[in-house]
């Protein structure tokens, strides 16, 4: 009886959704973006008529979906392999790019006091550095006072785009830790402990003295963790703002970067954030449901053109306005209806 | 122990086994104190736990508890969003879900317990449903993927509510089997003797002696993937927004805590627990609905 009134309930609830919801369209992927695009989604939705759906299920995962083409698009933290897009027919464009801090928890250091340069932050965790009162870290940090603490370093335990954000910084500023541990989603880490996910890490930073970590800029703002300033490639000492974190953007060579692909990793500039980096969106260049794929492009569209203010609340990082235009061009030239058309 | 004992040994006969009984029987009654302190000791971290889950979900997730989270349905962070896609999708899952593996699983049940018993094929079917019954849930909903999402080229609530039913079905197995093997023969002989065909002994005798039994295995299944992630995850994937079409992905309150849980937003994080303590006292009271009702039968 009740499973009948219920599947009566179903079936009706179909036959209207139908009609009613025929702009839904389905993502999914990278867990860093989900809130900006949720957001994103609820304000296009009134302007576009689109409805859309985006689950973060995972980088790993996005990329699966869409070279399975269960979804409209997929999204990925890391670049998709070029090899891979390639043979699954793909078009990869930057949506928002994000930063990663480095947290601390140090009795009597204060916030965006502390001053890390790059080869001590990787000293720090191979664990050749294990106390705060470590000359090197006084010497950095004249004017702090450094308590005779051990350090503890918190990593991601989980395979994590922030993990690799991270480690290809600390390849980049040290070539002892770019041959001994490298960069990847998960690597070896040679010291310190580790913890579920940027809200693992910022908890147990929060809750551990002596102990340093890394998360998504929104981790340590929403929990106003206490960051530290980091050095960039022009050897200068800069505190993570939105400001700091613009500039790396800007600085970043989009225009040689293959499929978008571009490192924004320690980039040139007095004022730029050394450890920011993209996320994208895959979408196939022959779609099956060439309306579907279009509602995607006119949803970021609508995105790019509105939604920087969004983005910049919830402590993303909007793409340059350039960027924003090849993104366009590339839409138009790449992806096609099975007439040959632009969908876009 | 050894020395007390040694120490009487000089006494005359009567006296010495007296004592020797004495000491052991001291020796027993602390031997049963020292288990049975263990076996309170188990009890009581076993209790603990489960009272520190749900006190933990209480606070938590209490204070978060509003109209909106049963009106609204999921929104960004800061726009005071609710449950209410995930509450109606999860229940639309489970009860069709439910609907489309009790029915299977009542067949197979009734199969291994009246047709099959002993029989090679009644016990082959049997420990492929014990292993079904254990299978790690992430790969039922895999192998939906396979079977559902991938060649239809798209996630859907369909999907999640098969993925639901695989789970369903060896548990409700494995109950309705028990429970019509407890039937004493005498009951069949008698309907049997009577002149019933073995479908209408087993329609009008058995299935209402175990009814009670069956029912409780059903309300066990409905508590077991209610709280289920794994299998949604691939299947029906979740949806941010209102949508019944069993056709299109669909919300469930797993894969929402699932993806609120860690985010950095405290009102996601809410959300979450929230979504917990309804699930949790949801199971709950299911389960505890399928004690009464076995309780209430004998």
């Amino acid at each position: 009886m009740k499973i009948n009134t219920v599947l009566a309930f179903a079936l009706a609830g179909y036959a209207t959704t139908a009609v009613a919801q025929a702009q839904q369209i389905t993502g999914a992927g990278a867990t860093f973006p989900a809130p900006v695009y949720s957001k994103w989604a609820e304000s296009a939705k009134p302007a576009t008529g689109i409805e859309l759906n985006y689950q973060a299920i995972g980088s790993g995962g996005g990329q699966n979906q869409i070279l399975n083409r269960t979804v409209d698009f997929g999204a990925s933290d890391a670049p998709m392999d070029a090899a891979k897009l390639a043979s699954g027919n793909i078009l990869q464009f930057p949506a928002v790019m994000g930063a990663v801090v480095v947290i601390v928890n140090i009795p009597g250091v204060e916030m965006d006091a502390l001053k890390l340069p790059g080869e001590l932050l990787a000293d720090i965790y191979a664990g050749t550095i294990s106390k705060w009162n470590d000359p090197k870290l006084v010497e950095a940090n004249r004017g702090v006072t450094l308590p005779n603490l051990a350090i503890a370093p918190v990593y991601r335990a989980d395979g994590s785009g922030t993990s690799f954000v991270y480690t290809s910084y600390l390849s980049a500023v040290s070539a002892d830790w770019k041959s001994k541990v490298g960069a990847a989603t998960s690597v070896k880490w040679p010291a310190g402990a580790g913890a579920k996910g940027n809200d693992g890490v910022a908890a147990t930073v929060r809750n551990t003295k002596g102990s340093i970590g890394y998360v998504e800029n929104a981790y340590a703002t929403q929990n106003k963790l206490i960051t530290v300033q980091l050095r960039n490639k022009a050897r200068q000492f800069v505190k993570p703002t939105a400001a700091a974190f613009n500039a790396a953007a800007s600085a970043g060579n989009w225009r040689d970067a293959k499929n978008f692909a571009v490192d924004l990793i320690d980039q040139a500039g007095d004022t730029s954030w050394p450890i920011v980096s993209a996320t994208f969106i895959l979408l196939p260049k022959d779609p099956k449901d060439p309306g579907r794929s279009a509602n995607v492009m006119k949803f970021f569209d609508w995105a790019f053109t509105n939604g920087a203010a969004t983005a910049q609340a919830l402590e993303y990082i909007p793409l340059p306005g350039a960027v924003q235009d090849a993104v366009r061009s590339a839409w138009h030239t790449e992806i096609k209806n099975p007439d040959g058309k632009p969908v876009f | 122990m050894s020395a007390t004992l040694s120490s009487h040994s000089t006494l005359p006969g009567a006296i010495k086994n007296l004592n020797v009984a004495k000491a052991l029987g001291r020796r027993r009654s602390r031997a049963s104190t020292v288990v049975k302190a263990l076996c309170v000791l188990a009890t009581l971290i076993g209790l603990a736990l489960l009272a520190s889950i749900l006190l933990t979900l209480i606070v938590r997730g209490f204070g978060g508890i509003g109209l909106g989270v049963f009106t609204e349905v999921t929104k960004p962070p800061g726009s005071n969003g609710g449950l209410l896609n995930a509450i109606v999708g999860s229940l639309i899952q489970t009860v069709i879900g439910v609907a489309i593996g009790t029915p299977v699983g009542l067949l197979v049940g009734t199969y291994l317990a009246e047709y099959a018993r002993g029989s090679t094929l009644g016990n082959a079917v049997r420990f492929v449903s014990d292993v079904l019954l254990s299978a790690p849930s992430i790969l039922i909903g895999l192998f939906i993927y396979q079977l559902v999402v991938a060649p239809f080229g798209g996630f859907s609530g369909i999907a999640g509510c098969i993925a639901l039913a695989v789970i369903v079905i060896p548990i409700v197995v494995r109950t309705t089997e028990d429970m019509l093997s407890l039937i004493p023969v005498a009951m069949r002989e008698a309907a049997m003797a009577l002149g019933a065909p073995k479908w209408k002994m087993i329609v009008q005798v058995c299935y209402r002696a175990a009814k009670d039994g069956i029912v409780t295995g059903v309300l066990l299944a409905v508590a077991r993937v209610a709280g289920e992630t794994a299998p949604l995850l691939f299947t029906s994937l979740g949806n941010l927004n209102w949508s019944l079409s069993l056709t299109k992905p669909m919300a469930s309150l797993p894969v929402t805590i699932y993806q609120y849980a860690g985010s950095a937003f405290d009102d996601w994080v809410q959300l979450a627990w929230v979504g917990a303590l309804l699930i949790t006292f949801g199971v709950l009271a299911i389960n505890i609905l399928a004690r009464v009702v076995l309780r209430g039968g004998k």
